[in-house]
């Protein structure tokens, strides 16, 4: 398997079939087709930022990662968007999400999960027991929903991983949960602490909230320009910029998002299409999906993902006490919430419609991974809604991997013919 | 009854015409275990005409799940009815079933989420489920439960409906008891702010100190399965959890029938004299009992001599709770509804909950074959499959999952269910 932008082989594992590209000044998006062979497509826009940006969002083991790395640098993977980085980060440490990015096949992972676990989970761990997460020094994780928590019971029986720990999240938003997981977040800190040999202190801790609060204000900069009539980036763009944010040092990722909004600055608008669009939904770490969607001639402007905008809307409080329970309010209470908390719908729901409104969207997408359970309900709720208010709602369910890209092409063009201007 | 409340009460009525007619039945001829099927019967029929005294009446009641912590509701005389008790029949056959699993195929909901849980949905959605008072929903153990329970509470016949649900931390630790204890006592204070009821810490003690009992001797009975042959075959497994994890929990009419039980386990076992004759296999369905197993279990006995000894829902942990303060009371309440309770038990945490009463169940009942059913809706254990598996291995115990959905014998049929258990029982030599 090789690309023509100078691939290298993953460093860390031979086993591993991922690969890292060679940074041009055009945004790189990585295929790996069924006959093995690698698809490289180019962005419209010119910026070397976006390019390294979307190259972090479509390979595991990017440049930034391996230099971090050779500085003797550590990494600890997490896999949930309520995963507090902030705590990794002020350990010194580099806070890395888990994807499946490239992954092509389930065979190793098929033997502990089953075909009717979703497929996120089945594709992350068949890329951790093929060696692809050997640059992994620790893996910290949330009972975040019932197939991504088993991958902890496996993972700690099955991978080399010297640090495993699971928290628990709470499933509401009230007071009581608050200081749950405030305690969740002191032991877990005091176990950084004894296994890395390192201090947390909370100043340490605060730094870590200013440095991922300006990465989150620079993200909401890229949103607000994607409020304009002509959006200076696409959706399948913007979704690898938020992706790269969780897979590269954060003061990395700030330099090169600020270098992005720069070059955004004298970009041409899109101007050629024909109708706005969010996507809303659970895990969607693949602008190629995006991409396809755009394709048929709709913009996404906007979206309800947690690789998306519900990464940043809110800022963790800098100036609070206690910065733990600043963080612990932020993740259980405060952050845009996913299905997995309880009573939080109407937040959810208001949410979306914000987004509609300031974002002059014409019609959604939600689109859920097969067999999950949470969107699954989440689902019957948005269509009622959407139905009493007259909006449009596209209901897609998909695999993790890109697959059924006909089908998909055909739903969205209908879509687009019942919504577009 | 305004016409509404009686289409809400309308399988209720059902229900309630057609126990009556087993209470008249097991009544006249009682047969060997009329004595223990009878007050099961009448348990079912006592809650059912309560929900309608409370509707006709306009008294407050609840809907709710066993794992809310049912001696609270009963030390607040606040009834209540478990939500999803509608698709089992108030534990018999569903007439409806087929009718109503063609209604839940129309919802907006995946097709590979729970069928149970779409089915609870589909009742509010079909008008059958009585308006409570208020909802306490549930947290745990799974997804599904979470995101029905979010479904239910947006729902436009129960979006005005108070909501509480008690939040289930991970672990098993002190430290989680003593938070779900905390999430009780707001669970109280809620109930009390929305129904004008209130709980006397004494009235609570004596509705505790009778579970204890009854737990007690549920736990004893549990030991009388252990026997070879076992005493009793497949429903009476299931049947100590409808007693006193259903609301009424802490009647003392209900110590009497848990004494009964134990009763005549001992006398079978003393006499050699089993329900079930010529017992070859014994086997652990580790899953609640599904609401078809009345056509599969009986076939398992005659065919192979195979008996279910244990469920997941027959299986008794439970530890007497202190009841000397009120805070005692609460966290023993906390950790025989979060720790012990099944599918809670094992499902809200990590696999090795399952492991290790895999482990104590195998060597405790003797069993030949651990049956992980495979139901379509247990994503986190059909994700354990592997770690039971070997577990499994290493006590040198059978293990079998057939991939079924426990409320839809369309999914897997049964004689595609037989099939499968019958080579399995052939290529193990078992039977």
């Amino acid at each position: 398997m090789q690309a023509d932008t100078g691939e290298t082989r993953c460093r860390y594992d031979p086993r591993c079939d991922r690969s890292a590209i060679a940074i041009s000044d055009k945004a790189v998006s990585v295929h790996v087709t069924a006959t093995g062979t690698v698809r490289i497509m180019e962005s419209k826009l010119s910026s070397k930022a976006l390019a390294e940006l979307t190259t972090a969002a479509q390979t595991l083991t990017n440049p930034e990662v391996e230099k971090w790395r050779d500085q003797g640098g550590r990494v600890v993977g997490y896999f949930c968007s309520s995963f507090p980085e902030e705590v990794v980060t002020a350990a010194g440490m580099l806070p890395f999400r888990i994807r499946a990015t490239g992954s092509r096949s389930t065979e190793l992972s098929d033997s502990y999960l089953s075909s009717i676990n979703c497929s996120f989970p089945r594709h992350a761990f068949n890329v951790a027991l093929s060696g692809g997460y050997g640059f992994l020094d620790g893996l910290a994780m949330l009972n975040s929903c019932d197939n991504i928590r088993r991958i902890y019971d496996h993972w700690k029986r099955q991978v080399d991983t010297r640090f495993v720990h699971i928290m628990s999240l709470p499933r509401k938003a009230e007071p009581a949960q608050v200081s749950w997981f405030r305690d969740e977040l002191t032991n877990f800190r005091g176990l950084l602490e004894q296994h890395y040999g390192v201090d947390i202190t909370d100043e340490r801790l605060r730094e870590a909230v200013k440095l991922h609060n300006e990465a989150r204000s620079l993200l909401r900069r890229l949103y607000e320009l994607r409020k304009a009539d002509h959006p200076p980036i696409s959706g399948a763009e913007s979704l690898a910029v938020t992706v790269a944010s969780t897979a590269m040092p954060k003061k990395r990722f700030v330099e090169l998002l600020r270098g992005l909004l720069g070059d955004l600055d004298s970009a041409e608008g899109i101007k050629d299409y024909r109708a706005r669009l969010m996507v809303v939904g659970g895990i969607l770490d693949d602008p190629e999906y995006v991409k396809v969607i755009e394709d048929q001639g709709g913009i996404v402007v906007t979206d309800s993902l947690c690789f998306g905008s519900r990464l940043f809307w809110k800022d963790v409080d800098e100036h609070a006490d206690d910065p733990l329970e600043a963080l612990a309010r932020y993740y259980v209470a405060e952050r845009p919430s996913c299905p997995r908390v309880f009573g939080e719908y109407e937040n959810r729901i208001n949410y979306i419609w914000k987004m509609m409104e300031e974002f002059k969207v014409d019609g959604v997408i939600l689109e859920r991974l097969a067999f999950c359970d949470l969107w699954g309900f989440e689902q019957y709720s948005i269509s009622n809604d959407f139905k009493d208010s007259g909006k449009p709602l596209l209901m897609l369910d998909r695999e993790y991997t890109l697959s059924g890209v006909g089908q998909l092409r055909t739903r969205v063009q209908a879509f687009l013919e019942t919504i577009a201007r | 009854m305004d016409p509404k409340d009686e289409q809400r009460l309308a399988r209720v009525f059902e229900e309630i015409a057609t126990y009556g007619l087993y209470e008249e039945a097991l009544t006249a001829s009682p047969g060997e275990l009329g004595h223990i099927h009878l007050p099961l019967v009448r348990n079912v029929l006592r809650q059912h005409r309560e929900t309608v005294r409370c509707v006709e009446e306009g008294i407050p009641y609840a809907a709710s799940y066993f794992t809310d912590a049912p001696e609270i509701f009963t030390a607040m005389d606040l009834h209540w009815y478990h939500l999803i008790a509608q698709s089992f029949g108030g534990g018999g056959e569903n007439i409806h079933m087929m009718d109503d699993l063609e209604g839940v195929d129309k919802l907006a909901v995946a097709n590979d989420v729970c069928t149970l849980l779409r089915l609870a949905l589909y009742y509010l959605d079909a008008g059958v489920l009585p308006m409570p008072t208020v909802l306490v929903a549930l947290n745990e153990p799974c997804d599904g439960v979470i995101g029905l329970h979010e479904a239910l509470r947006r729902h436009k016949e129960w979006r005005h409906l108070p909501v509480f649900t008690p939040d289930p931390p991970y672990f098993s630790d002190d430290r989680s008891i003593e938070y779900f204890a905390d999430e009780l006592k707001r669970m109280v204070e809620f109930l009390t702010k929305h129904t004008g009821k209130t709980l006397d810490t004494g009235r609570l003690r004596e509705v505790v100190e009778e579970t204890n009992k009854q737990y007690a001797l549920w736990v004893e009975y549990d030991e009388l399965r252990r026997s070879v042959p076992c005493p009793h075959g497949y429903k009476l497994a299931m049947a100590p959890f409808s007693l006193v994890q259903t609301a009424g929990a802490g009647d003392p009419e209900h110590t009497q029938w848990y004494s009964d039980l134990v009763a005549d386990a001992e006398m079978r076992i003393q006499q050699n004299r089993p329900e079930v004759p010529n017992q070859k296999i014994r086997l652990l369905w580790f899953d609640v009992q599904p609401i078809w197993f009345d056509s599969l279990a009986p076939w398992l006995e005659a065919e192979w001599g195979a008996i279910v000894v244990l469920c997941m829902f027959g299986y008794a942990p439970y530890t007497q709770i202190d009841t000397s303060t009120e805070d005692s009371m609460f966290s023993g309440l906390a950790k025989r509804n979060l720790i012990d309770p099944p599918m809670v038990r094992q499902a809200r945490g990590v696999a090795d909950n399952f492991l290790s009463d895999i482990a104590r169940i195998v060597k405790d009942y003797s069993i030949d074959v651990v049956v992980w059913p495979g139901h379509m809706g247990h994503k986190d254990g059909a994700a354990s499959v592997s770690l039971m598996r070997e577990a499994c291995r290493d006590l040198g115990v059978a293990f079998l999952t057939i991939g079924v959905d426990q409320f839809d014998n369309r999914y897997t049929t049964i004689d595609q269910m037989k099939d499968r258990m019958s080579q399995f029982f052939t290529a193990m030599g078992l039977g």
